[in-house]
């Protein structure tokens, strides 16, 4: 199918398959898409009613037809998809097109589901491959919710197929779907991913649809799709309540805002195509209104870099005893809380590298970024010299995201664009090539033409490329400060770019470094610098920004100033008064109080007596109130969270002596699969952590066997399962009959809310565990 | 539709706290407010006809039989039955995933926050039902897992309700609901009026003016 067929022309699309097949009395719920095989005749009458009707492009009968949905039903996605493509394609005539139809796999992904991003990959290649080879003409995915499977979708059909391939989306009045996807960075990332037309089908009428299109039609250049539903439904009958002339109507402030395929979904039948084909007769596209400027995001989270936003620096190990042994430990818990902290303290973009040696970066940054995403909203800068663990970030970043970095040099060029353009990522780069680091600002502007030029030619828009050219040490090479804020203001005045800076590194080897760092970072803002990279949890740094954009207008009527710093009287924990101790500090919950005094302590004390014969004793105070219901469950683990603080002190004290850590023994929690709630798990993670036990959390909706191979693996003589529905017991008797069969099993105790010590005793548990206090009572008897 | 708010008294009771000492009633008003703010229920259901077979209660043009001695009691004085499913989205999910990396004690006050919420989401829905239908008398709701009433028909109540196109949500293979903050219903509709049998006499529409109620009992048991 040539692409050209709907480029800059309206088009016509069919209406709903489920509506017509529910009028013809299908119950609802059940797979459609196996009338493909047992009631051919109807199928294609549906679809001759459509290119009747006026559809140019019709959806073949296959939203469901994956290998999900099909288990059981004894077909096959190759003989379903076959048939449904060939109904379709019999009905077709010349200049009539069949679509391969994509629909959601029916289950959610990591992180809110249990499945992968790498099977539901393969679960649309299938389904893509089949569409291919029976004659579709190109395929939609449509009705998704979730950015992310949508991804995937799309990635399988552009890299198993050449079918050109359009996506939409549902979204709710808000402007967000069901999983909080905003309409932008839907259209960012679906258009840098390489979608030929994108849209929006389901969930509402046109009339509510009408705001959200025009807001699609600014964030893309691809044509753009309205299939909506025929109003509302009726919750008592099922009907909807727009006819097929109030829906046509309805339809027209959508031509207005730039749309251009038009069809209809739940509700619509052949009637509303044909109603729709009548209204928009001898009408021309509307024109277009593109923001043209830079953007990165997370489904939830768009970021257009229309002023100065942060980049934080702190995931990243140079330097940094206690990151490199997060990552030696694979302690992720560790890094997102790096990432957490930052996010807090108000950047914007997190750059996040994990090169250190020992560390297999082509494996771990994904998984990084896995970790990340599923607790931080913020867009991402993939920080790597390895090519192969960027394109690996890049395929399991969810949303649009930042490459750190390219350079002039020719072969990094050739090696890295073609993935940053696969992915629609934003890439930054470094103005230095095979000769070095040019001195002069012509010399580096020289380096950023042609890193755009050839950005350009593998078609990364302009907006996309972000320049960087160097900060430099000032104590080194005194006179290249100047140098650089020069090249920004050239970059800035003559190619328009977004510029980034990793501006710390100017005061590096000087004496109080933050004054020079902030007086370096004021004036590169001045100079017209948009992304610096910097630490975001030294105040002044971020203060300087929030001045900055007070003097630069930025900060409209000084809103955002007023607000950060009318907020500092009334900051978050505060230190309290001095005669506090450790154990009333753990106790009342009190973070911030209980890491500096324990801080305090290791001046004049070891770590372990400080575990001993302080952090200890103040938990089993807490624990006790709280088996005598005088403490409850939320303080309980503020408690633990104090006491969290001081292991951190205890970490960060040992890591700079380089000693061993302090560990009391290791354990296993997980919560066995089919289980997705993890929150009990959690808690009893959080409280045996902060007794000093290491806690190999497994996570939920476990296999027996990778429990199992984990004990194995670790030579764990305790483990913790919980299970939440009487659904997953099953899964808890047969993950602790498997643990026995070890020649060394481990110990088991079991616990969550359908968990009975009957219960326990009967599935050969050793000890069953009521609350998260119980599991210490274990902790310690088994591995002290 | 009106923007709904958990109840704090019933979140303070999940996490079996009922006395709690002042700041944890605030923090948890607080966390209410919070979760009120980002996140509304949305729910959807549908009205059907009953039949009453020897293995349980059909509802009419689905495939679905409400199986077991609770339905039957509960649905015995009924001519139609409402499936609702009710869900906070994966948008809590997220953001308890959040609260979890972050804080574990807001966590909890979180997520029972989302447990009592999901709870008034079912009440409006209820409210919503009970005022299209004013001359009809509701019975209590009651779930899947109530009684007898089997966790096997999540799968068809959550297809006949077109759940995971409308809300968004699904069913796993174990037949938890997902997102986590779920719940799927069957509300019973009458011409004549129908004990409280699960939630008790707070809740029900003959409260006021009920007879077991005035000499002290109720009809519960």
């Amino acid at each position: 199918m040539q692409l050209d067929i709907f480029q800059n022309k309206i088009v016509l699309l069919d209406g709903a398959m489920g509506t017509v097949l529910q009028q013809k009395g299908l119950p609802p719920g059940g797979h459609p898409e196996l009338l493909n095989l047992t009631n051919p005749d109807f199928i294609r009458s549906v679809h001759r009613a459509y290119f009747d009707a006026g559809s140019q492009i019709i959806y073949a009968n296959t939203f469901g037809a994956n290998a999900l949905k099909l288990d059981g039903t004894g077909y096959t996605v190759q003989e379903v998809i076959a048939a449904g493509v060939r109904l379709a394609k019999a009905e077709a005539g010349p200049e009539q097109y069949v679509a391969l139809d994509v629909g959601p796999l029916g289950t959610l992904l990591e992180p809110m589901g249990s499945l992968s991003f790498e099977r539901a990959y393969e679960l649309f290649a299938e389904m893509a491959v089949c569409g291919e080879k029976t004659g579709a003409n190109l395929a939609v995915i449509e009705t998704m919710t979730d950015l992310y499977e949508a991804k995937a979708a799309l990635l399988a059909v552009k890299d198993c197929t050449n079918l050109p391939v359009f996506v939409t989306m549902s979204f709710d009045e808000g402007g967000r779907t069901f999983t909080g996807c905003t309409v932008s960075s839907m259209a960012r990332t679906l258009e840098g991913l390489g979608a030929d037309a994108i849209g929006l089908n389901c969930s509402l009428g046109p009339d509510k649809l009408a705001g959200l299109l025009k807001e699609l039609c600014e964030n893309t250049r691809l044509p753009v799709i309205a299939k909506p539903n025929a109003g509302l439904p009726d919750p008592v009958d099922g009907h909807y309540d727009m006819d097929p002339e109030a829906f046509a109507e309805a339809l027209l402030p959508c031509l207005e805002a730039g749309v251009t395929l038009f069809g209809g979904c739940c509700g619509t039948s052949p009637e509303y195509i044909q109603a729709v084909r009548r209204a928009l007769e001898g009408r021309s596209p509307a024109p277009r209104h593109f923001w043209s400027g830079g953007f990165v995001c997370t489904p939830t989270n768009p970021l257009r870099l229309d002023d100065i936003r942060v980049i934080g620096e702190r995931i990243n190990p140079t330097g940094k005893k206690r990151f490199q042994q997060a990552l030696l430990e694979d302690d992720l818990d560790y890094i997102l809380d790096v990432a957490i902290q930052q996010e807090d303290a108000g950047a914007e973009i997190l750059d996040v590298n994990v090169g250190f040696p020992g560390v297999d970066e082509v494996m771990m940054l994904p998984r990084v970024v896995k970790k990340i995403q599923s607790a931080v909203s913020l867009p991402l800068q993939l920080d790597s010299a390895n090519p192969d663990a960027l394109e690996a970030a890049l395929r399991v970043y969810n949303g649009k995201a930042a490459v750190n970095s390219v350079n002039g040099k020719p072969e990094v060029l050739t090696r890295l664009l073609p993935v940053v353009k696969k992915y629609g990522a934003s890439v930054v780069g470094l103005t230095l090539d095979e000769a070095g680091i040019p001195q002069t600002v012509e010399a580096r502007l020289e380096i950023a033409r042609k890193i755009l030029e050839t950005a350009l030619s593998y078609e990364i828009p302009r907006e996309d490329v972000w320049i960087d050219c160097l900060t430099l040490t000032v104590s080194a090479q005194q006179e290249q400060a100047v140098e650089t804020l020069r090249a920004v203001r050239a970059i800035r005045q003559e190619l328009g770019l977004q510029t980034v800076l990793g501006v710390s590194n100017i005061s590096f080897g000087l004496p109080n470094r933050g004054l020079v760092s902030q007086s370096f970072l004021t004036q590169a803002l001045s100079a017209g610098l948009t992304l610096p990279i910097l630490n975001p949890n030294q105040t002044e740094m971020m203060d300087a920004v929030f001045a900055f954009r007070v003097l630069s207008g930025a900060d409209v009527q000084c809103r955002d100033y007023i607000a950060r710093f009318s907020d500092v009287a009334t900051a978050a924990q505060p230190v309290q008064s001095a005669g506090i101790t450790l154990e009333d500090a753990i106790c009342k919950g009190l973070k911030a109080d209980a890491a500096k005094l324990a801080k305090a302590a290791l001046e004049t004390g070891d770590e372990l007596s400080l575990v001993e014969k302080r952090l200890i004793p103040a938990l089993d105070r807490v624990g006790e109130g709280y088996e005598n219901g005088l403490i409850f469950l939320p303080q309980l683990l503020s408690a633990a969270q104090a006491a969290q603080a001081v292991f951190e002190a205890i970490r960060a004290s040992i890591a700079e002596k380089g000693g061993a850590p302090v560990k009391k023994g290791t354990l296993i929690v997980a919560t066995v699969q089919g289980d997705i709630h993890d929150i009990g798990k959690n808690i009893v993670k959080t409280v045996l952590e902060n007794y000093g036990y290491e806690v190999l959390d497994l996570g939920r909706d476990v296999p027996p066997e990778t429990i199992v191979q984990a004990v194995v693996k670790q030579g764990v003589s305790l483990v913790g399962l919980s299970a939440l529905m009487t659904t997953t017991l099953p899964a808890m008797e047969e993950t602790v009959r498997q643990l026995r069969t070890l020649p060394e099993p481990p110990v088991t105790f079991v616990g969550g809310a359908v968990v009975t010590p009957e219960y326990a005793r009967q599935i050969h548990a050793d000890y069953y565990a009521k609350d998260a206090r119980e599991s210490v009572e274990i902790a310690k008897k088994v591995l002290e | 539709m009106p923007s709904l708010k958990p109840d704090v008294s019933e979140a303070l009771r999940y996490l079996g706290a009922q006395n709690a000492p002042e700041n944890l009633c605030r923090q948890t008003a607080e966390m209410a407010e919070t979760i009120a703010s980002s996140i509304q229920p949305r729910y959807t259901y549908r009205i059907y006809g009953l039949e009453f077979q020897s293995g349980g209660v059909a509802l009419c043009g689905t495939n679905i039989v409400l199986t077991g001695a609770s339905a039957s009691k509960m649905l015995g004085e009924c001519q139609q039955a409402a499936l609702l499913a009710c869900t906070l989205g994966t948008v809590f999910d997220q953001r308890l995933t959040a609260f979890q990396a972050r804080d574990m004690a807001q966590a909890v006050l979180y997520d029972a926050c989302g447990s009592a919420f999901v709870e008034a989401g079912c009440d409006a829905a209820v409210a919503e039902l009970a005022a299209r239908f004013p001359d009809r008398f509701l019975t209590d709701r009651f779930s899947p897992g109530y009684g007898d009433l089997p966790l096997s028909l999540q799968p068809d109540i959550c297809a006949a309700l077109d759940a995971s196109r409308r809300l968004g949500l699904h069913v796993t293979e174990s037949l938890l609901l997902n997102p986590v903050k779920s719940v799927t219903a069957v509300i019973g509709l009458s011409d004549r009026p129908q004990k409280a049998r699960i939630r008790g006499c707070a809740y029900c529409q003959m409260r006021n003016t009920c007879a077991l109620r005035k000499g002290g009992k109720n009809c519960a048991t």
